[in-house]
């Protein structure tokens, strides 16, 4: 697509993504921001358009940088150390949004009218989901 | 695991960052390797034991 993956390296410090590894990079991400830049300052522009082409580069910014992740080459020491550093990350997730389902029920329940917040209970469940598909497709690939 | 990547890589005349681009890792996994800190694949070893031109792979990694 638009960036190349030797441009890049992964975040290993400072959250999830990549940043800039070459001069290449570091010239992606100014363009990239100048591009947004420049929607905002648009004249001619409602701020309907400017929302539409905003909305439209980040979504293919994401994607970008989705195929840039994917396709970026990683050695098996590095694969392994990134694969336990995520599930480490993951259970902390899952622990702090079990702890705060359990919070709001305890907090809602107090007052005889128990609220759930459904995107915590939807992200446990849709994590559920990827966890087991991948395992079938491991299963099955070897 | 007790490797003897380094005195072959040096027999060689390689450096770590040529024998990381032979074999299609980084410096850093060399780096360990050497050091004994990381247990390499059967893949890596035997593409490290290749590219150092050993007969076999007990001839760079020993378990302790």
């Amino acid at each position: 697509m638009l960036g190349k993956p030797e441009w890049f390296q992964p975040r290993k410090y400072l959250g999830w993504g990549v940043y800039p590894k070459t001069w290449q990079g570091w010239v992606y991400l100014l363009i990239a921001l100048a591009i947004l830049a420049i929607f905002q300052v648009m004249p001619f522009w409602s701020n309907t358009t400017r929302a539409y082409f905003t909305i439209v580069w980040a979504v293919v910014l994401i994607i970008d940088i989705a195929d840039i992740m994917i396709r970026m080459k990683r050695d098996e020491r590095e694969k392994i150390h990134e694969a336990l550093s995520d599930r480490n990350a993951l259970w902390i997730i899952i622990i702090a949004l079990i702890a705060g389902v359990i919070y709001q029920m305890i907090s809602s329940g107090l007052t005889q009218n128990v609220q759930i917040d459904w995107t915590i209970i939807i992200a446990l469940i849709l994590g559920l989901a990827t966890k087991a598909i991948t395992n079938i497709y491991l299963d099955r690939k070897d | 695991m007790k490797t003897h990547i380094e005195e072959r890589r040096k027999k060689l005349g390689l450096t770590q960052e040529e024998l990381a681009n032979n074999v299609g890792v980084t410096r850093q996994t060399i780096i360990s390797l050497e050091q004994g800190r990381y247990n390499p694949s059967l893949q890596l070893a035997y593409d490290i034991s290749k590219t150092l031109k050993a007969k076999k792979i007990e001839e760079l990694f020993e378990m302790k």
